[in-house]
């Protein structure tokens, strides 16, 4: 067994890991880091629960093998959660009930914080487009399209008045 | 159960690799490979991952196209030479899957998925190949069919990019997006005269790989492209095809509705 | 794919027109929002799922299942897997202290019939036959493809009617027949009036078959649990079991100790739809935390989660109405084939549900049901968002259209004819109270802006109109 030490820029905080040959990136996140907010639902990149962004793009965390995204830029849920407050996605999916169960909510976030950083006006379409690869079973799809909406528009606000 | 996994940086040492391991496989988008590694017992020992060959991007030459065979499926759908082509990829699976998955992975996907395989047989694909003894070429509808050697390596695929007029994609799912094909219909269809000079029809959903339907495609060429001639070539179908039951369509369904989706995807509804 | 997500419509009030005796107060939360406890923690990733719990040196359970719908096990040769570097030990039947079992035995539903682990036979696909612990999940998944297991099929039976049939292939040894006894008698059965004498007066007959196919609950997160040995010698179960109290106590029974031996920590379920009711996971993990004194994981694959978590139950349902020429429904005789699948689980009590639901709301004189809950050779089907219920609505509503379109009758006017009202008495008995469905139709035909004439109008749930 040839364990290889991967090295990872994850949330901004640089990490070394040990991994055994094949270990996902899902596990490393979840199982050495113990970043938990990523989710493991299916290990075969249909659900959407384990998105990540890795190097600005959102991807599958159960379908990397770790040694292949060395010295990558990861960003978890945890990563996009200001100490002591919410993000604006965060606040949005609060705020419009886009939240049942939880267990989609981390990959959701990840998938629309990709989404939001590349397209910052997306309409409805983009976002249904953008999160068709993650599964809600609760069936909050609606809610959940309303508050990546809504928290999009908060941001543009936002950076509108810092331009100001 | 895996041992070793490398990300050579240098196309000879990824090949290497592969002719000295037991049991080895190719990684490249990962997006069909680590769901069997995650889950079943593959007897696999080794990855080669290409991620670090330098085998992605796109040139474009005259009309000829030339893609790397790690390039994403996002990277061909954002590049606006090959616009024509974005909705071919904009139809498979969904946008991180598709950050992920590669241009090559996907003339192995199993049926029915490789909606991208499908466009590249209608277009008359060739896929450069590396292996042991060197490089070589090979039409596209011979890899659907026959895949590549455990110890050769798929580094680009080239075609002709068709013209707007005479290009074709139609895809039929279950979900408008994010869903395998029943049937998936991609064309090149040249007219002159009024009437078909060529036609490059293939098809996925309609059998165990990626197809071309020869049948059809004899019996318009020389007939105008309109619903009638079509529909009177489309019911030729059943020579080339072997429909399959799957959870997204039956057998049965998908004959019904192959020669319906050949006639919209050429003529509209 | 110009779909508009609507935006939220304000909230409804009450319709007092209908509840005015109930509610006579003014809320301060209902009809408000109010934030959800625990969105904060899903939005942030810091809710804890069973999984999120990290113990070092946990070991990972795979399990060898059957390849065949229906076989004897003539041999099971774990020996194979312990030759894959990590696997720790192959459980068997030998290893379960009380191998059979069902989850409703604590509500005195039984007998026990089914094993946590393949004694003999197999009898659906994917049975579990032993379970391999290991030190990865990997060296789990290649110990439990190396067993060697050896079959002798045997005749399978895969359709709920054939399995009634007097010759048919025997499922379940532990109820010798295909069919769950209830009180004695061969199906749940209702008997209202004289529904022959009601088909012999009627104007019509309707006689339909329905269909439906098990449907999986598919939860994104995946059965699973972790089990943690104390020091104190309790164990600790880490489940995303949906029934914390079901799983503490059948799993007690399974390992023949006290229940105070074990602690459940649950609640915190990632989507269940019932398909976490039964006690899948949590045995097999405390057998193996307890021979090994070592944590343990047990998480189902996706699947797995939609082979053999158990699914909404198949139904096939046969349904003959007699309907007079003015659309009232003088006599329905209902019968229902529920697969069960190999083992009981939830299904005898969905069975006696879809009894309970016979004949639709509406009040029709005479009813008769037959409701057989069928053992065949499938995966066992158990709970799922009203079980038992939702395929019957299925076949009554679409037998109910059926009948409105060949009487060129409205279909809302069709039900509001039929429709039950509080003080009617039901086929089992009952006095309905608060039916309400006649105020729910007339509200729901003005949203979409369907006329309805007067009469159907004035019509109340409450109270006959004279006739």
């Amino acid at each position: 067994m040839a364990s290889r030490i991967v090295t990872l820029l994850v949330n901004g905080t640089p990490q070394e890991v040990i991994v055994r040959p094949g270990t996902t990136l899902v596990s490393v996140l979840r199982d050495q880091l113990e970043l938990t907010g990523t989710k493991r639902g299916c290990a075969d990149g249909s659900c959407g629960a384990c998105s990540v962004v890795v190097d600005g793009k959102a991807v599958r965390s159960c379908l990397i093998p770790a040694e292949t995204v060395d010295e990558a830029e990861v960003t978890t849920v945890e990563g996009i959660t200001p100490v002591g407050g919410l993000g604006p996605l965060q606040e949005a999916l609060v705020e419009g009930f886009a939240t049942q169960c939880g267990f989609c909510n981390s990959g959701m976030l990840m998938v629309a914080t990709a989404l939001i950083a590349e397209n910052p006006d997306p309409s409805d379409a983009d976002i249904m487009r953008a999160i068709s690869g993650n599964v809600c079973r609760c069936t909050g799809y609606h809610p959940i399209i309303r508050a990546i909406r809504d928290a999009a528009a908060k941001m543009r606000g936002a950076q509108q008045i810092a331009a100001e | 159960m895996l041992d070793r996994v490398d990300v050579p940086s240098d196309l000879n040492a990824a090949l290497e690799t592969l002719a000295g391991c037991r049991a080895g496989a190719i990684l490249s988008g990962g997006t069909l490979l680590m769901p069997e590694i995650n889950t079943r017992a593959t007897g696999l020992t080794t990855l080669v991952s290409l991620k670090k060959l330098d085998l992605a991007g796109i040139s474009v030459s005259g009309t000829r196209v030339t893609i790397g065979a790690t390039t994403t499926l996002d990277a061909f759908g954002r590049d606006e030479r090959l616009a024509l082509l974005k909705p071919v990829v904009e139809s498979i699976a969904s946008p991180p899957v598709r950050n992920m998955a590669s241009v090559a992975g996907n003339l192995f996907a199993a049926q029915p998925y490789g909606d991208l395989a499908v466009a590249l047989l209608a277009l008359d694909a060739e896929v450069e190949i590396a292996g042991p003894k060197g490089k070589r070429q090979a039409p596209v509808s011979e890899i659907v069919k026959k895949g590549v050697a455990a110890d050769e390596i798929v580094t680009a695929l080239t075609f002709d990019l068709p013209d707007g007029g005479s290009w074709f994609y139609a895809k039929t799912m279950r979900r408008n997006t994010n869903s395998a094909a029943i049937v998936c219909v991609a064309a090149r269809v040249q007219v002159e005269g009024g009437v078909v000079k060529s036609a490059s029809i293939a098809l996925g959903g309609a059998g165990p790989r990626p197809l071309r339907v020869p049948s059809v495609e004899a019996a318009l060429v020389g007939k105008p492209l309109d619903a009638e001639s079509v529909t009177a070539a489309a019911a030729k179908f059943e020579a080339d095809c072997e429909p399959f039951t799957d959870a997204y369509a039956s057998a049965w369904y998908r004959t019904r509705v192959i020669p319906v989706h050949i006639r919209r995807a050429l003529v509209g509804a | 794919m110009d779909d508009h997500i609507p935006s939220e419509t304000s909230g409804e009030t009450l319709d007092r027109s209908y509840f005015s005796d109930e509610n006579q107060h003014d809320f301060k939360v209902v009809g408000q929002p109010s934030p959800r406890l625990d969105a904060r923690g899903h939005v942030t990733g810091t809710t804890r799922y069973f999984e999120d719990n990290h113990f070092r040196g946990t070991l990972h359970i795979k399990v060898c299942r059957s390849k065949r719908h229906h076989a004897k096990l003539t041999r099971i040769d774990p020996a194979p897997a312990m030759n894959v570097p990590g696997v720790v030990r192959v459980l068997t039947a030998k290893d379960v202290p009380a191998n059979w079992y069902t989850v409703l035995r604590l509500i005195n539903v039984g007998p026990n019939d089914e094993p946590v682990l393949a004694e003999d036979s197999v009898r659906y696909l994917g049975e579990p036959i032993c379970a391999v612990v290991a030190e990865s999940e990997a060296a789990a998944i290649e110990g439990a493809s190396r067993v060697q297991v050896d079959y002798e099929d045997l005749p399978v039976v895969l359709d709920v009617e054939e399995a009634l049939k007097p010759d048919a292939q025997i499922v379940n040894p532990v109820h010798g027949k295909n069919y769950f006894e209830y009180e004695g008698h061969p199906f749940r059965r209702i008997r209202f009036g004289d529904v022959e004498k009601g088909f012999a007066e009627a104007d019509h007959i309707f006689e339909h078959r329905y269909q439906s196919r098990p449907i999986e609950q598919a939860p994104v997160e995946t059965t699973g649990c972790i089990v943690k040995p104390e020091g104190d010698g309790r164990l600790t179960i880490y489940s995303d079991t949906q029934a914390c109290f079901f799983t503490l106590d059948n799993t007690a029974l399974i390992l023949d100790v006290p229940t105070a031996k074990l602690r459940v920590v649950g609640g915190t379920v990632g989507g269940g739809f019932g398909g976490k009711v039964d006690v899948m996971v949590e045995p097999l993990a405390c057998i193996a935390a307890m021979l090994t004194n070592r944590p343990v994981k047990f998480v189902y694959d996706r699947a797995e989660e939609m082979q053999v978590s158990s699914p909404r139950a198949a139904e096939r349902i046969y349904i003959k109405d007699g309907v007079m020429k003015d659309g009232r429904i003088v006599a329905r005789k209902m019968t229902f084939y529920i697969d069960s699948g190999a083992y009981s689980r939830h299904t005898p009590y969905g069975v006696t549900k879809a009894s309970a639901h016979v004949p639709g709301p509406y009040s029709i004189p005479n009813v008769w049901a037959d409701c057989h809950c069928v053992y065949t050779n499938r995966t066992p089907s158990s709970a799922m968002r009203g079980f038992g219920v939702t395929i019957g609505d299925f076949a009554l509503e679409s037998q109910m259209d059926r009948i409105a379109k060949t009487l060129g009758l409205d279909p809302l006017i069709f039900r509001l004819k039929n429709a039950y009202r509080d003080g009617d008495t039901k086929a089992h008995r009952k006095k309905v109270e608060g039916a309400a469905l006649i105020e729910v139709i007339q509200r729901a035909a003005e949203l979409v802006g369907h006329d309805l004439p007067e009469e159907y109008r004035k019509m109340s749930s409450v109270k006959r109109e004279a006739k």
